[in-house]
Formats: C-alpha cells, sequence, structure tokens
C-alpha cells in the first residue's frame, strides 16, 4: 500500500502533467479526425493551424495586455474564419480530385503558414508571460500550478459542448451523416459545403485553443505545432479516425501514456526514460496501424 | 394515366465515355406503383441515378409535375417532393434509427413529430429500435430505415432502387406490403426490382429495359401475361414465380 505522500507526489508529478498533455494532444486530434470523416484527407496543416492560434493569441495579449486565457474565443475564432478561408483558397479547389491532392496541398499550406508566422511575429521563442507562478497547495504537499486546472477544465468543457454539439444540433447530426455516406447526405438535401465550412470553423478553433494552451503551459516558437503532428495523429487514429469523441479520449490515453511512462514503476528509475517519451506516440501510432488501423474505438481505417 | 407526374423521355447518359442510357423513356403517375425490371447491365439503376441528376445526361428530358428538372442537382429535387432509396450504402450508419428519420426532414423547419409517428406506425419493428444505430440493425431493417428516411419530406414520387436484394422472402412481401401502403396514401412510386415477377404483380404498370433501351412497356397485368417477356426477362426462378 502506498504511502498518501507518494500518492500525492504522483499525482503531481505524473498524472496532472499527464492530464494537461493530454488535453493539449485532444484538442488538436478532434480537428484532424473531423476533417478526415468529412474531407477524407488527413490534414497535416493542422500543426501549423495550432502554432497560428498560440501567436494570434500573443498579439491580443500584447495588443490588449489581456491574460492568454482571456484571448483565447478572440484568437480561436480568428483561427477559425482562417481555416475557412484556407479551406476556400487551397482545398475547395481540389473537391472533386482524388483526396492524395488535398493532403499533398496541406503540405504546401503547413509551409505557408510557418513561413508567415515567422515572418510577422520572428523565429525566436516566445511567452505570454514572464516569471514564476507559485503553484495551489492541495493536502500541504501537493502542488497545482492553476493554470493546469484551467487547461483541463476549459478542455472537458469543450469535448462535452462538442458531443452535444454532434448529438443534439441540427448541423452536429448532418456532420455525422456527411461522414458517414456523403453520397446519401446528398440526396438527403444537406449542403455538403455549408457541413465541411462548419468543419473547418470548429477545426481551426479548437486547433488554436490546443496551440495557446501550450503557450501557457511553457512556450511558443514557429515550430510548436510541427512538433506536436505525430502526436495528434496518433491520438487521431488510437481514438478511430472520423470519431472525434474517440480522439479526444485518444489524446487524453496519449498524453497520460506518455507522462506515466517516466514513473519510476519498477525500481528507482524512470520505467522509459523522459528522452524516449515522445517517441512513445510513434511507437503507438506504428502498432495500431499494424494491428488495428481502425483504432481502438473503431473508425474508419486511416 | 393522365398527365404523369414524372417523364423521362429519351435519356441517353452513362458513366465517363460509355453511355448506359441509349434512349430511355418512363413515365410515372401521381398514384401509381411503376416498375422497371430487365436483365443486368440493362440500365434500369442508371436510369434511376440520372432521373435524380446523380450521374449526367448527354440528352434527354426529365420533367416531374410538368417542370422541367433536366440535369438538377439530388439536394433540390429532395426539395421539390422526388425520394430516393439508393439500393446500396442507403442508411447512416453511426446514427440512429430516429436519426436517420430527423436527417431524411433535414430540410424540413416544421415539426417532425407527425411524419416520424406516422413512420413508426407503417414500420413497427423501427419503433423498438429508434435508440439503435441503423448500422447494427438487420437487412430487411436497415431497408425500413432507408425508406422511412426517404418518406420524411413527405414525397410526391419515391425511388426505390432494388429495396428487397439480399432479403428473405417473408421480408421482401412485408417490403412490397409497405410500398403499397405507402402508393395507397398518394404517393407515386417509381422502382427498380429483380424480383420482377413479384414487383409485377404489386404494380400498376412496368418497363422492360435491355441495352439501355426500352423493350417492352405495358400494364403490369400485360407484361405478366406476355409469353415474350415471360420467356426472356421474368425467367422461372424469382421469387414469386408462383404468385
Amino acid at each position: 500500500m502506498p504511502d498518501w505522500s507518494t500518492v500525492l507526489d504522483f499525482v503531481g508529478l505524473y498524472l496532472i502533467p499527464g492530464l494537461v498533455t493530454g488535453s493539449i494532444y485532444a484538442l488538436g486530434a478532434i480537428g484532424v479526425s473531423l476533417l478526415f470523416g468529412i474531407l477524407r484527407f488527413a490534414h497535416f496543416a493542422h500543426g501549423d493551424l495550432m502554432t497560428l492560434g498560440a501567436y494570434l493569441a500573443l498579439s491580443v495579449v500584447t495588443g490588449f495586455g489581456w491574460p492568454a486565457l482571456a484571448a483565447v474565443p478572440l484568437a480561436a475564432a480568428g483561427a477559425a474564419i482562417i481555416a475557412v478561408g484556407l479551406d476556400r483558397a487551397f482545398y475547395r479547389p481540389f473537391r472533386q480530385r482524388p483526396t492524395i491532392i488535398s493532403v499533398i496541398a496541406s503540405f504546401g499550406v503547413m509551409l505557408m503558414i510557418r513561413s508567415a508566422v515567422q515572418l510577422i511575429w520572428g523565429v525566436q521563442s516566445l511567452e505570454y508571460k514572464s516569471g514564476i507562478e507559485r503553484p495551489l497547495l492541495f493536502f500541504d504537499q501537493l502542488r497545482i500550478q492553476e493554470r493546469h486546472i484551467w487547461i483541463v477544465g476549459v478542455t472537458g468543457l469543450l469535448v462535452l459542448a462538442l458531443h452535444l454539439l454532434l448529438t443534439r444540433s441540427r448541423i452536429g447530426r448532418a456532420m455525422r451523416a456527411v461522414s458517414d455516406e456523403p453520397d446519401l447526405a446528398r440526396v438527403t438535401g444537406i449542403s455538403t459545403e455549408r457541413v465541411i465550412q462548419v468543419t473547418w470553423l470548429i477545426g481551426g478553433a479548437l486547433a488554436a485553443t490546443s496551440g495557446i494552451f501550450i503557450g501557457i503551459d511553457s512556450h511558443i516558437d514557429s515550430y510548436m505545432g510541427w512538433n506536436l503532428l505525430l502526436p495528434v495523429f496518433a491520438a487521431a487514429i488510437l481514438g478511430g479516425i472520423g470519431q472525434p469523441i474517440g480522439a479526444a479520449a485518444g489524446g487524453l490515453a496519449l498524453g497520460l501514456i506518455e507522462e506515466l511512462s517516466t514513473y519510476p514503476w519498477i525500481g528507482d528509475n524512470p520505467l522509459v526514460s523522459p528522452d524516449y517519451k515522445t517517441g512513445l506516440a510513434f511507437a503507438i501510432m506504428v502498432a495500431l496501424l499494424i494491428w488495428r488501423p481502425t483504432g481502438l474505438l473503431r473508425g474508419r481505417q486511416f | 394515366m393522365s398527365a404523369p407526374l414524372l417523364e423521362a423521355s429519351k435519356l441517353v447518359g452513362g458513366y465517363g465515355g460509355m453511355d448506359i442510357l441509349n434512349g430511355v423513356d418512363i413515365a410515372v403517375g401521381s398514384s401509381e406503383i411503376v416498375v422497371i425490371v430487365g436483365p443486368n447491365g440493362a440500365g434500369k439503376s442508371t436510369a434511376m441515378k440520372a432521373i435524380v441528376g446523380l450521374i449526367p445526361l448527354k440528352s434527354g428530358h426529365v420533367a416531374f409535375a410538368g417542370e422541367d428538372i433536366t440535369g438538377a442537382a439530388p439536394e433540390h429535387l429532395t426539395a421539390r417532393g422526388i425520394a430516393y432509396v439508393p439500393q446500396e450504402r442507403n442508411v447512416f450508419r453511426t446514427l440512429t434509427v430516429e436519426e436517420n428519420l430527423a436527417m431524411g426532414a433535414y430540410l424540413r423547419r416544421d415539426d417532425i413529430g407527425p411524419v416520424t409517428a406516422r413512420i413508426y406506425e407503417l414500420f413497427p419493428a423501427l419503433k423498438d429500435k429508434r435508440r439503435q444505430r441503423a448500422g447494427e440493425l438487420s437487412g430487411g431493417q436497415r431497408q425500413m430505415v432507408a425508406i422511412g428516411r426517404a418518406l420524411m419530406i413527405e414525397p410526391r414520387l419515391l425511388l426505390l432502387d432494388e429495396p428487397t436484394v439480399g432479403l428473405s422472402p417473408k421480408v421482401i412481401e412485408e417490403i412490397f406490403e409497405r410500398i403499397q401502403a405507402i402508393n395507397g396514401a398518394g404517393v407515386g412510386i417509381l422502382m427498380v426490382e429483380q424480383n420482377a415477377r413479384a414487383a409485377l404483380t404489386i404494380a400498376h404498370r412496368g418497363y422492360v429495359l435491355a441495352t439501355g433501351r426500352n423493350r417492352f412497356a405495358d400494364s403490369a397485368e400485360a407484361l405478366l401475361a406476355n409469353r415474350d417477356v415471360a420467356e426472356a426477362f421474368l425467367g422461372g426462378a424469382g421469387y414469386g414465380a408462383d404468385a
């Protein structure tokens, strides 16, 4: 039976960071999964959409002097609108063509977003707020950063809101219908373009939120989203591609696996050296693609 | 037959460069059940897809309720009161039965409660399964969901592409009964059927297509009595041969 103090250490040093990382992955993975379900292509520029959102928030923070959390709605709305614009300009012209063309186009969009970010905001890494924050103290020993509570809490609310949208609202059901059978959706009278537009709005807003959370947790730089693309895709596949709520669960699971793998489960040393923890996402993705390409929740084959 | 609800004339077209239809004429009256029969590759399903705008026509015209609808997009036809049930992939698999029906009424802004209740009356089996995903249902129930979804707009014309393919004789009989009930409520029906003889027994008129052309067009009784049609197109093996 582990003693109370060990449990609190485990919660504070492994479980909470795992939930924070998982929340960030989840918000990115939802968009990848939604977009794949409806447009049927892997959106490789999604990581850079996260970067873009983080920098838009930076401008709000420096411009209005708002705290980063307060900048989330505005920056997310900006990224959502930009995502719709990118679709109009670079993906819609290829809608009736083989989807591989859209995949390649998304590589181009990825480079364009990154270069634009570097041109506008520079290449150095930046912070929303400098200085050290005192964590909240629970049970005289458990230290939790207030920002971590916000990140996990807001992510939870957003996932719940998305779930309600997909199951209760007219447009949400239409999104699932288009994801299921696009041709049948058309003969039913559903406007596919409208559904696609809403998908970009949601995907863009959640990607931006994810990027801002990275910045709130640590710092931002022009490669931050690119560096997260692999775990975000792994999370989307883990949850069953085309299943947005599954993707959120996949993101959370992946974040927890990464952090908990560094706990000294056997002996005194970390089970997996922290240097290798990002490799875990890759290993999980490879294993899934070989043995269970539909993901744990039986989504569409990637 | 007075002025037909649907009138498709001299349809020519197909996929890519290949013409599957070489001049097909089909008409459906507002209270009729019309069946298209014919061998595989005759262009039965293609004719139906051309009517609802899923494949482009090279020439020919389609008129609905006196209006020209040639080349109109499928989503616009739904709004006019033409409902189409494809042969395959005709339900939203991950949506529940109830959600499938609600999707069928996507274009309606009024209360869909009464029409939903009527669909459950027509297909009582669906009511018990309304919270189940359509993909988990049996073939017959799935077909009922597909037809129910199409009926949610309260169409004037219902197009059914092979509604009984792969179903057991008992379920086929039930589906045909329901189709007659739907027609009895004043919905014109055009269907493509493999079970030609059985389908003709519930139909008013029929068309026999072969190689993309009308071979015979007559009342269902006359087609059933026609020995040339019976020998060449109705076979002996089909379900309902003894009906």
